[in-house]
């Protein structure tokens, strides 16, 4: 145990503390690497352990139903704001995701990133504090704070490591966000200021904000803003065009954390924070949601598969998926939330080993476009091995995590909207296409540009055989997880009339 | 005047005593310790004003706990502009005992206006200080954007003094007192002439303030100037007027003209200062839009008044500063022989320069209000005080302008970070300690302030009604 030390202040400023361990080492990146990675490995071993202990922490009474871990403290009493962290099944996934991420962004990246490598390794562990900062924050200005904060080292990585045009696919990420996010500062401002007209108490304080009664037409605009900063993020189609820059130009481990981690953000907010506090508003919502989720899915599959650049395949792909996510999440019903929120992690996976696999190629190739390659198969045996299993779990295959997710969202709805259900299952076909498409010109194809390839090294099958690992895992036995997702997912429906 | 009334009057004493003897001794033994001994009389009176709880009510000028810590406010930004003064003056030729003597005798004006009681002694203060700034901008005499910039300014601010004059002639000949205590407990529905002189006043301090439509002379003021000056001017300067806005504001009364005045003034500067500055290509000309911008914001807490706004307001100057003085405070250390003020000249400055590099990164991200800097403690208490006193409309248009503005600031972090420096790399100066110590503390505060701004807003509610 860790006795009277707050784990979940720990949990977010660990990676931050490990940012003054590097300082020290500026410029020795043959020393800071292994550090950054040592600090990123202790988070994960933090929430490995808060997993293996949330069912003898699930039952204690000093925190709200649902929860396992919360810390409260006043920060800024003139304002309202306090600290107020917590730990719900959804927020251990999210958790552990992130943790988990991390460690394979920074392994990655040991060999990729060589000028400025320290600053560097500093960035991605602000990030990486940020991001647990925003999955683990029931305080809506503190959740505020966090989400903008993670903005700045994501910037810095696409701006400085980033290629092709990564600095206007930088800003524009940028700006993208930030539109979205400042709209939704004014919606909690007036959000905190109708309660404290209500209650007469001041407080940014979710569980408090909960209980606001609100007008639905004030629910509507206070929900638009919401929507519009997470469905920017998720992203929604025709919000998603920063996404394909910002992925596509992006250091490898910068497009692994933004496909894996950033654009759960957006969903994660919708379900913690923008469903809940907004019931009517959100009901309201739902066709439109639903709309734009479908369009999402086929638009962005029909791009994938006019793409010549395997990063910008998968970035679209990566739309098509969470679209699905949207759909589990406009449903509001507990099997499909569940699924939603379980492929949010399958996709992180899913997708950052794709993103991964397409760095190491770029690595020895030097090029991304699918026409340079083809062949692989013989001479790259293990990449492709990898490759083609990445894909089937993209395309749905059973007994892969991404499955699982898929089918259990489309259960879930289709007692809800039997229409979406079909529209869905053609647009789940799509990827099955682009995919095989893909797979066949890269791996099986002849061999079309001469290119002196080394298949992977004993680090990168080690980040891509642990990413198969869970691949199958959730794939074949996703039962512990969703137990662990089931108490707070039927609170959450419960709040909802 | 008792002994008592000497002890609470202190830091202007010991401020205008300074000036004097400055510019004694300078003339008879020239040198660059007048900068050292300078930085003293500012560190003593800064000091003085923390310390000594002295408080006093002679006529004109009272000395309050409000009056002590804006003024040690104020005196704090000059202590940090001459520190960066001393090595950018002997790079840039600029000699001579008037410099810092001047200095002295601005702070001892913003000294004046932070305590004045009426009318007369405030506009005294404003001109006093306002009167240094013609002779500091105009100071390097060889330099022709400088002497355009002085005589900008000098027609601008004469003009405004006059504006403010008459106002305060109107307000006199309507009301019979200048006291600002009088004015305000008047009840009842005021009267044209009033109302007339009432406006001339807000039209003045608009000028001082570089609110739209008074803002004409920001960009080439603050460009000629040698960028310390600049940064006195957009700090300091900016600092004493607002707290003589707050001491003006309670004569109106009630009177609903003044949201209205205040709402224009508003829309057009977030409007007008952070559209303009998207264009600039000088950054000492876009940190002066952006500063018309941001006056803006300040303002804009200011429409919210009755909510709570004069605190918000304060607190957001105070983080302007911060982000202000090491955004100009890098500028300066940057500019060797000539100004370093294009864009373009920062490429890759934060690597080979990484101390300025940061803190002009570290001010861009407070000014574009994103956290952990403090301008984003700033936007959020403006905005939750324009959304508490229902200005939805300015919330929304605010919001959006400040969204423009993160496009021109970030752009500056793009050139410093992400853009690689052209031709040969010159050989990179080092830093005095004194320049060091100016642009870590801003910084730092700009830090401390954006994580736990507490403390501060704590202090600004005991001060500010």
């Amino acid at each position: 145990m860790l006795g009277n030390y707050p784990p979940l202040t720990i949990l977010i400023f660990l990676p931050l503390a490990g940012c003054l361990l590097l300082l020290p080492l500026w410029g020795r990146a043959v020393i800071a690497r292994p550090v950054a990675l040592g600090v990123a490995a202790a988070e994960l071993a933090l929430t490995g352990w808060l997993y293996s202990s949330w069912q003898s922490l699930s039952g204690v009474p000093a925190v709200l139903p649902g929860y396992l871990l919360m810390e409260d403290t006043p920060w800024i009493p003139s304002f309202g704001i306090r600290y107020t962290l917590g730990l719900d099944g959804i927020s251990l996934l999210m958790v552990m995701l992130t943790s988990f991420i991390f460690c394979v962004a920074l392994a990655v990246s040991w060999n990729a990133i060589r000028e400025r490598a320290v600053l560097f390794l500093t960035l991605m562990l602000v990030m990486e504090s940020g991001l647990m900062g925003v999955f683990l924050s029931l305080d809506l200005a503190l959740f505020y704070l966090f989400w903008e904060i993670m903005l700045i080292p994501m910037f810095f990585l696409i701006g400085i490591w980033g290629h092709g045009r990564n600095i206007y696919s930088t800003i524009k990420f940028f700006l993208f966000t930030m539109f979205g996010s400042l709209l939704m500062l004014l919606a909690i401002i007036s959000l905190h200021l109708l309660h404290a007209r209500q209650s007469g108490r001041a407080t940014f304080a979710l569980h408090d904000l909960l209980q606001t009664q609100l007008p639905y037409d004030t629910q509507l605009w206070l929900f638009a803003a919401f929507f519009l900063a997470f469905a920017i993020k998720f992203p929604l189609f025709p919000l998603h065009t920063w996404l394909p820059d910002a992925h596509t130009d992006a250091p490898t481990a910068g497009s692994v954390v933004l496909a894996g981690l950033l654009l759960k953000t957006g969903s994660y907010g919708l379900i913690r924070f923008g469903y809940p506090l907004f019931p009517l508003a959100a009901q309201a919502f739902t066709p439109l949601f639903y709309t734009l989720a479908l369009i999402g899915i086929f638009y962005a599959s029909l791009i994938a598969f006019a793409q010549e650049d395997m990063k910008r395949l998968i970035a679209y792909s990566s739309i098509g998926h969470m679209g699905y996510v949207a759909i589990g999440i406009a449903a509001w019903e507990p099997v499909a939330l569940s699924g939603s929120i379980l492929q949010m992690a399958n996709h992180g996976v899913t997708t950052g080993a794709l993103f991964c696999l397409i760095g190491m190629l770029d690595e020895r190739a030097h090029t991304r476009k699918i026409a340079d390659f083809g062949g692989l198969w013989g001479k790259m045996p293990l990449w492709s091995f990898f490759f083609l299993i990445f894909s089937l779990t993209s395309m749905g295959v059973p007994g892969l995590n991404s499955f699982v997710g898929e089918f259990l969202i489309l259960a879930g709805t289709i007692h809800k909207s039997p229409v979406v259900v079909v529209l869905s299952f053609i647009g789940i076909v799509l990827p099955l296409i682009y995919m095989v498409r893909l797979v066949q010109e890269v791996v099986f194809q002849k061999e079309r540009r001469p290119l002196a390839l080394v298949d992977l090294t004993l680090r990168e099958v080690g980040i891509l055989a642990t990413l198969l690992l869970l691949d199958i895992w959730v794939g074949v036995h996703p039962a512990p997880l969703l137990d662990m997702i089931h108490l707070p997912v039927q609170l959450l429906i419960g709040g909802t009339p | 005047m008792t002994s008592g009334d000497m002890i609470a009057l202190m830091p202007l004493l010991i401020l205008v005593a300074g000036s004097v003897l400055c510019l004694l001794v300078g003339a008879v033994r020239p040198g660059k310790y007048l900068y050292a001994a300078a930085t003293l009389v500012v560190l003593a009176a800064l000091f003085w004003s923390c310390a000594v709880t002295a408080e006093t009510d002679l006529p004109g000028l009272s000395v309050t706990l409000f009056s002590r810590l804006s003024s040690a406010f104020l005196y704090g930004t000059g202590l940090i502009a001459l520190l960066l003064a001393r090595s950018y003056n002997s790079r840039h030729g600029i000699v001579g005992e008037e410099y810092p003597a001047t200095i002295l005798f601005a702070l001892t004006g913003m000294g004046v206006a932070c305590a004045a009681t009426d009318l007369l002694m405030l506009f005294l203060g404003l001109e006093a200080f306002t009167f240094a700034f013609y002779i500091l901008v105009a100071i390097k005499r060889d330099s022709t954007k400088g002497g355009e910039a002085g005589l900008k300014y000098l027609l601008n601010g004469t003009l405004s003094a006059a504006i403010l004059a008459m106002g305060i002639a109107l307000v006199y000949a309507s009301r019979g007192t200048i006291k600002l205590a009088e004015l305000a407990s008047g009840n009842g529905a005021p009267e044209p002439i009033f109302l007339a002189g009432g406006c001339l006043m807000l039209l003045g301090m608009a000028f001082k303030l570089s609110l739209v439509p008074a803002h004409l002379w920001t960009a080439d003021v603050y460009q000629g100037a040698p960028t310390p000056v600049t940064a006195l001017l957009s700090t300091a300067s900016k600092g004493a007027s607002l707290v003589a806005l707050l001491l003006l504001l309670p004569i109106f009364g009630a009177w609903s003209g003044l949201h209205d005045i205040l709402w224009m003034l508003v829309l057009l500067s977030t409007l007008a200062g952070n559209l303009a500055a998207l264009v600039q290509k000088n950054i000492k000309r876009m940190l002066a839009w952006s500063s018309v911008g941001q006056m803006g914001y300040v303002t804009l807490a200011l429409v919210a008044a009755p909510a709570g706004g004069t605190r918000v307001a304060a607190f957001y100057l105070v983080v302007y500063a911060a982000a202000g003085l090491a955004a100009f405070g890098a500028v300066s250390v940057l500019s060797n022989e000539e100004e370093c003020e294009a864009l373009e000249a920062y490429r890759g400055l934060g690597y080979r320069n990484p101390l300025p590099g940061a803190a002009l990164a570290v001010a861009m991200f407070s000014l574009a209000g994103i956290p952990p800097a403090a301008g984003f403690m700033g936007k959020f208490a403006v905005f939750a005080a324009a959304l508490r006193g229902g200005e939805v409309t300015l919330a929304i248009v605010g919001i959006l302008s400040a969204l423009v503005a993160v496009f021109f600031y970030l752009r500056v972090v793009v050139v410093l970070y992400m853009k690689p420096s052209e031709g040969p790399a010159e050989a990179v100066r080092r830093l005095d300690v004194s320049e060091m110590v100016a642009l870590l503390v801003p910084a730092v505060a700009m830090v401390i302030l954006g994580v736990y701004p507490q403390p501060l807003l704590e202090l600004l509610g005991k001060i500010l009604f």
